[in-house]
């Protein structure tokens, strides 16, 4: 791959210079339906290039400006990596993918596994029929251009009750990188899936983890997705994520994003038929650089509801967004949906932003939000030393009861173990950084 | 010996003096009572004694054992045997009751150098304590304090006082916003603690819990001075003349 050169003035470029250079060699090259749908992708990316904050939805986000000016498309990794394991989880099926290309799978009875790097006329319908139809539009440009400018990534079709863990690694590299994969998970009717998805990376250069993920929950599929994403200093991390829920669908999500130098997970969920439910609950635990969640909740039809809740604990110089519109579309009566974003900021340059979002066009709903930003409670931790507890323990004990509310009823003990080693770690880091 | 020996005490509060001068001493295994009208420092004294930041010692020393209290901690002070039962314990959702005892209990320890209790031990620990003071197992099973009763709440504070086991241990206003029988029962706590190797400084506007705890001593707190001490009848003196008197005299 040859370098691109990229401007700040010039913010599209980058993508849009990689896309008229490459798009011969990408993965499904000459098949008509994915170039299609690349091109349409490629245009609605144009429409803001890479957001800086004139766009309303990343005003908050400043990726074109922590962009590095000399990003190259991150290459197949061929070295040997430790692949990361937050979860302690046994069985099911398991992928790894470095750089955004699928490195290694272990498949498992009840899925299928379909390799996006590899795309090709033998490809399966129900990928044809599901691959970038979300999480590609203008609305997320970002997954516009995961799509458009694709290397790799995985697609999954599951049936039965199963368990997937994904993992998703940047390596150490010379270069600043970009790398742009895609996921798509399709859960037929009935299904139910355990989605625990990792990001982590490592190095002192810049690397934009650039990913589109597109969950199909088919009538009655029910799916609980368990993020964690950790990063290097240096780490760009940008989910796109679009979820569609068909009748009595049900999706429980848990994001945590404890590090890097900017994430952001730009979420929009449609909930498209009677019954269905979703749940997103974030936990941000930073101090230094942006953690942001965006998230749509589209109560498109009667009788769905949803509820989010999160949570950020920020300390040094760390910046929490959260950002949720939900909107009731005509004749979505009796949709019941819920928002609440809390904040816990832990010094005088920490800073939280939070901007709940209604809109409602249908009678006869329950449409609630609230926020809350606020320092620990100096009652409680003059509470808890007066008991004997020493400060810096008791302030420990103060956040996590914080966060408890969010971590609430996911997974099992193991991982509610191994996403306590991540946060004592993160909280650890807070604690260092925060006097 | 003086458990606790408080001696020309000035604190100031926002810049503000509250307590102008207090002198006062709790030989051991006694119960000392401070009673004073609203706005008179009591809890000032509480906060100070138990080393809330704000609370700034600006003239005066407090020896507790003989050791200057001023320059410790509220967690060291805890460790040493200082104990605060406060007017209102705070509600801490997210944190169960039981396993706020057990990292208290166990960072008193910690600081002492003993060893730690295990999980089993605490639990025995606790139920044994909890039992005298009708606290059940459900209350130990939820956020600390969070939506427990008036009553409860202060049963809890007295629950930790028989589980840390201080030396000193310092009552800010346990009857408020307790009924007859809640009174008797957290008065009841209180006595069984009673020890000649204790002290314990009681703090009330109102006389009527030191009908069941009976103090060996009163100390009448206005404009942030003691104005009068006196034996336990004392109490029952201001009961009927009301505070203005004795502010006058």
């Amino acid at each position: 791959m040859t370098a691109l050169a990229f401007k700040r003035d010039t913010t599209p470029n980058l993508f849009a210079q990689d896309f008229a250079q490459n798009r011969s060699v990408f993965p499904g090259a000459g098949l008509a339906w994915l170039e299609a749908r690349r091109s349409a992708a490629m245009d609605a990316f144009a429409k803001t290039g890479v957001p800086t904050r004139r766009v309303e939805a990343w005003k908050y986000t400043d990726l074109a400006n922590a962009l590095e000016a000399d990003a190259i498309p991150a290459a197949r990794f061929h070295g040997s990596l430790d692949a990361d394991n937050p979860f302690a989880i046994a069985g099911g099926a398991e992928l790894l993918l470095v750089n955004g290309f699928l490195q290694r799978s272990i498949g498992a009875k009840g899925i299928e596994i379909v390799d996006l790097g590899g795309l090709d006329s033998n490809t399966p319908d129900w990928v044809k029929e599901n691959l970038g139809l979300m999480a590609a539009g203008a609305a997320q440009p970002l997954g516009a251009a995961s799509l458009a400018l694709m290397r790799g990534g995985a697609a999954l079709r599951v049936r039965g009750h199963e368990t997937v863990r994904l993992h998703f690694a940047n390596p150490a590299s010379d270069h600043d990188t970009v790398s742009h994969a895609r996921v798509l998970i399709v859960a037929e009717a009935g299904a139910s899936l355990r989605l625990f998805e990792s990001h982590s990376s490592e190095g002192e250069s810049q690397s934009l983890a650039n990913l589109g993920m597109e969950l199909v929950l088919k009538s009655g599929a029910k799916m609980e997705h368990i993020r964690v994403q950790t990063g290097a200093a240096n780490a760009l991390h940008v989910t796109s994520l679009g979820a569609s829920l068909a009748k009595d669908a049900e999706y429980r999500a848990l994001y945590a994003a404890m590090g890097g130098r900017l994430s952001r997970l730009d979420i929009d969920v449609k909930l498209g038929s009677a019954g269905a439910h979703a749940t997103l609950h974030n936990v941000a635990v930073l101090n230094a650089g942006i953690a942001d969640v965006t998230t749509v909740m589209d109560h498109a039809a009667a009788h769905t509801t949803s509820r989010q809740l999160f949570k950020s604990v920020v300390g040094g110089r760390g910046r929490s967004v959260n950002q949720g519109r939900v909107s009731v579309r005509k004749g979505a009566v009796k949709s019941d949906s819920h928002q609440l974003f809390k904040a816990l900021l832990l010094s005088p340059r920490a800073e939280a932003d939070a901007k709940p979002e209604l809109e409602i066009f249908a009678d006869d709903v329950v449409c609630g939000h609230g926020t809350a930003i606020g320092a620990l409670d100096a009652d409680a931790l003059f509470y808890l030393r007066a008991r004997g507890i020493p400060e810096l323990e008791a302030k420990g004990l103060l956040i996590r009861a914080f966060l408890a509310d969010a971590l609430e009823g996911f997974g099992d003990e193991a991982l509610r173990d191994a996403l306590s080693v991540r946060l004592d770690a993160a909280l650890g880091a807070l604690e260092e950084a925060t006097p | 010996m003086n458990m606790l020996e408080i001696d020309n005490l000035h604190v100031t509060v926002q810049g503000k003096e509250i307590l102008k001068g207090i002198t006062l001493s709790i030989p051991a295994g006694e119960v000392h009572a401070v009673m004073g009208p609203n706005g008179s420092g009591k809890s000032t004294l509480s906060y100070t004694l138990a080393g809330r930041e704000g609370y700034e010692v600006t003239g005066g020393h407090i020896y507790y054992k003989g050791e200057d209290l001023v320059p410790l901690s509220p967690d060291a002070r805890a460790a040493k045997g200082v104990f605060l039962a406060l007017q209102y314990p705070v509600e801490i959702p997210g944190v169960v009751t039981l396993t706020f005892l057990k990292t208290a209990l166990n960072a008193q320890r910690r600081a002492r150098g003993e060893p730690e209790l295990d999980a089993m031990r605490t639990l025995r620990l606790v139920r044994e304590k909890a039992t005298a003071l009708k606290i059940n197992e459900d209350m130990l099973r939820r956020p600390l304090n969070a939506g427990f009763s008036g009553g409860e709440k202060k049963r809890m504070e007295i629950l930790q006082m028989a589980l840390f086991e201080p030396t000193l241990a310092i009552l800010d206003e346990t009857d408020s916003g307790l009924d007859i029988d809640a009174l008797k029962l957290v008065a009841e706590g209180v006595n069984a603690l009673r020890s000649p190797s204790r002290a314990m400084l009681v703090i009330t506007h109102y006389q009527r819990l030191l009908s069941y705890i009976v103090p060996d001593r009163v100390h009448v707190l206005a404009g942030g001075r003691i104005v009068k001490s006196g034996g336990a009848d004392l109490a029952l003196e201001l009961e009927k003349s009301g505070y203005e008197g004795v502010e006058a005299a």
